[in-house]
């Protein structure tokens, strides 16, 4: 026997196997103990994550001190109404650009949005950041269980739904830490900074912005989550998704805007502008215009029997997100339990 | 209290038109028991579904009196299970968090999973190396850590599948004897899934053999080996075949079997030889009892089965 075993020995002895006699927790806590540790995991040894997150706050403090710094100016010139108007405009600009790529496709409107800061020089890089980011590190959810053969050890544990319910709580910590949290920051920050506005007033728009941000990480978790469990190469999963939607947004539109009259009704097959449009709904928004990569404005309205409709939108949304899921369940219970 | 802690009764597993197990009735008994057979026998597709991983096609089984279709999540908490394959785990996580992250994932508070973790590491010799991140360990140790994953919230029954595969002399002995002790020293119900014979024999006591997905034999393995091909091994010099035949004659199984002459044992076999020895004028070199292991039984096992197809 070697000394080392020796050691082990004397620790077991000393200490003991002890019997468990406590309480098991229920169903719930192991569910988010998959999901936190994935977490805790990743965010320990992705530098990746931490610098979207400093990039994140960074852009938004740049944000604060414009805003902040020309507030008095952007009244007094009449650019705003209100400091209310202020941070309105800007939240929301900000917020629809976590899914818009290029700044020409995005949303004007003719309500909030319009006119003042719309915080483009921000928009592009997060949004292409938080696409990527999102798939490098959810791609692996399930594509690195079962490249890793870990899920046999899941399953042994957990009921298998409770697994699937695990990974999205996991895609959805993240998504909640990156994509949801620096703008409710950033609406405390604006709220604190620009002072002077009656907090009922804009609460609304707090819930529309967590709305919004949390229907993006759900379509965002249902389709990486999908590609990954499709695959055990995570490399192949993250690739494939991220090809689709980015290519998705850069063909769909041009298909869409070719004729000059009315928006084609390609543009619903495309992710990233079903929720750019979707934020219009949740905004309470039904008429406003989308510009075309070459400038010209098309306008939309949601509600009137022609072209895009608003229900498309969220039936596009909610079929996604459907058939993501769905991916998901019949792997998890068809193909990988054989 | 039933001294059975699973049965099954027809429990049958189908992946569409092929057979993983079909109509499985067994009692496994406490204390050690082997799942024994060739590959794709189906030990690992009963194992798999006594575990609900899969759903059984027909039939039911019980595991410590918790049906498996009704009450699965109180199975799982009663059993830790080594899977086979070599899994790679999460290469950049460190042994402990992975062993307490196992332990919470069957419900263990967050204190009590590090604590018990660190136990079972220590307790499978990995005590040291608690810290390492699993992607640097070797085959053997990554095998220790499924068993520390298992051994973590402290099931009543320990299912193994292949626990040795791939592991050097030296790695097999060493959990061969964890899993050994397990049952002696922890008290703990041990059910070893192997193709190797001797990893059974010198593990467990009781051996079921499966083949096809079906039962060929099951019971303690004392009864098994003593039962079958105990025989009695000779050497003869001068008219050798006029021994063997005169030995056939008296009705006695004989065989040759690396250079020696086997008697199966029955009743007064060893004064028959010396009568037939008499009888021939052959000179007997050598006599020996040999008791049949449980590779012989598997053999036995395995050549009726050929020659009933």
């Amino acid at each position: 026997m070697t000394i080392e075993s020796n050691e082990n020995g004397a620790y077991v002895k000393k200490f003991s196997f002890r019997p468990f006699a406590g309480i098991r927790r229920g169903r719930l806590y192991r569910i988010w103990s998959i999901s936190w540790q994935w977490w805790t995991h990743e965010w320990s040894r992705s530098r990746a994550v931490k610098f979207l997150i400093g990039f994140q706050l960074f852009t938004l403090l740049i944000t604060n001190i414009f805003i902040l710094t020309t507030k008095d100016f952007l009244l007094l010139g009449g650019l705003y109404e209100s400091t209310e108007q202020i941070l309105e405009q800007t939240l929301i600009s900000l917020v629809r650009g976590i899914v818009s790529f290029q700044t020409e496709i995005r949303g004007e409107s003719h309500g909030s949005g319009d006119n003042g800061f719309d915080g483009s020089f921000t928009i592009g890089g997060t949004s292409l950041f938080i696409l990527i980011l999102a798939v490098l590190v959810g791609s692996g959810l399930i594509a690195d269980d079962i490249s890793n053969k870990t899920n046999e050890i899941y399953y042994a544990k957990l009921e298998k739904y409770e697994y699937i319910l695990g990974k999205f709580g996991a895609f959805f910590i993240f998504g909640n830490v990156i994509i949801t949290l620096p703008y409710v920051i950033e609406f405390g920050l604006l709220f604190v900074g620009l002072g002077d506005i009656d907090l009922l007033a804009v609460l609304p728009l707090l819930f529309q912005v967590i709305l919004f941000t949390e229907l993006v990480n759900l379509t965002y978790a249902a389709i990486i989550l999908a590609f990954s469990s499709l695959t055990s190469r995570k490399l192949y999963a993250g690739l494939t998704t991220f090809m689709i939607l980015f290519l998705a947004s850069m063909i769909v539109p041009a298909l869409a805007f070719k004729d000059n009259l009315v928006i084609g009704l390609e543009l619903l097959s495309d992710v990233l502008t079903l929720l750019l449009i979707s934020s219009y709904i949740i905004m309470g928004e039904v008429e406003f215009q989308l510009v075309s990569m070459d400038g010209i404005p098309y306008p939309v309205h949601l509600a009137d029997g022609v072209g895009i409709e608003g229900w498309m939108v969220l039936g596009g949304i909610g079929a996604i997100v459907l058939v993501g899921i769905l991916v998901v369940i019949i792997q998890v219970y068809r193909r990988h339990s054989t | 209290m039933s001294t059975e802690i699973i049965t099954t009764n027809q429990l049958s597993k189908f992946y569409g038109s092929i057979r993983g197990i079909h109509e499985v009735s067994i009692k496994v008994p406490a204390g050690g028991v082997g799942f024994l057979g060739p590959n794709g026998a189906g030990k690992t597709t009963l194992i798999r579904t006594l575990l609900g991983i899969l759903r059984p096609t027909k039939g039911t089984a019980n595991v410590l009196g918790y049906d498996i279709k009704s009450r699965i999540n109180e199975v799982r908490d009663r059993i830790g299970y080594i899977p086979e394959f070599n899994t790679s785990f999460i290469p950049d996580m460190t042994a402990m968090k992975f062993v307490a992250f196992c332990g919470r994932m069957n419900g263990l508070a967050h204190s009590e999973s590090k604590q018990r973790a660190s136990d079972s590491l220590y307790y499978v010799g990995l005590g040291e190396e608690r810290y390492r991140k699993l992607g640097t360990f070797s085959l053997g140790m990554k095998q220790k850590v499924k068993l520390a994953s298992a051994l973590v919230h402290d099931p009543e029954i320990i299912i193994a599948d292949e626990p040795t595969n791939g592991l050097d002399p030296t790695g097999r002995n060493q959990m061969l004897e964890l899993i050994r002790n397990l049952q002696t020293d922890q008290g703990k119900h041990v059910i070893l899934s192997s193709h190797l014979l001797r990893d059974v024999e010198q593990t467990t006591d009781y051996a079921i053999v499966f083949s096809e997905g079906e039962i060929l034999a099951q019971g303690n393995i004392k009864q098994l080996t003593s039962g079958r091909r105990s025989s009695i091994s000779v050497k003869v010099k001068f008219n050798e075949e006029h021994f063997l035949n005169n030995l056939k004659d008296k009705g006695f199984e004989v065989w040759e079997e690396g250079g020696f002459i086997e008697v199966k044992r029955v009743n007064d076999t060893e004064n028959a030889i010396f009568r037939a020895a008499n009888e021939t004028s052959t000179e007997i070199r050598y006599l020996g009892s040999r008791s049949s292991t449980l590779e012989d039984v598997f053999v036995d096992l395995f050549r009726n089965k050929e020659g009933i197809q």
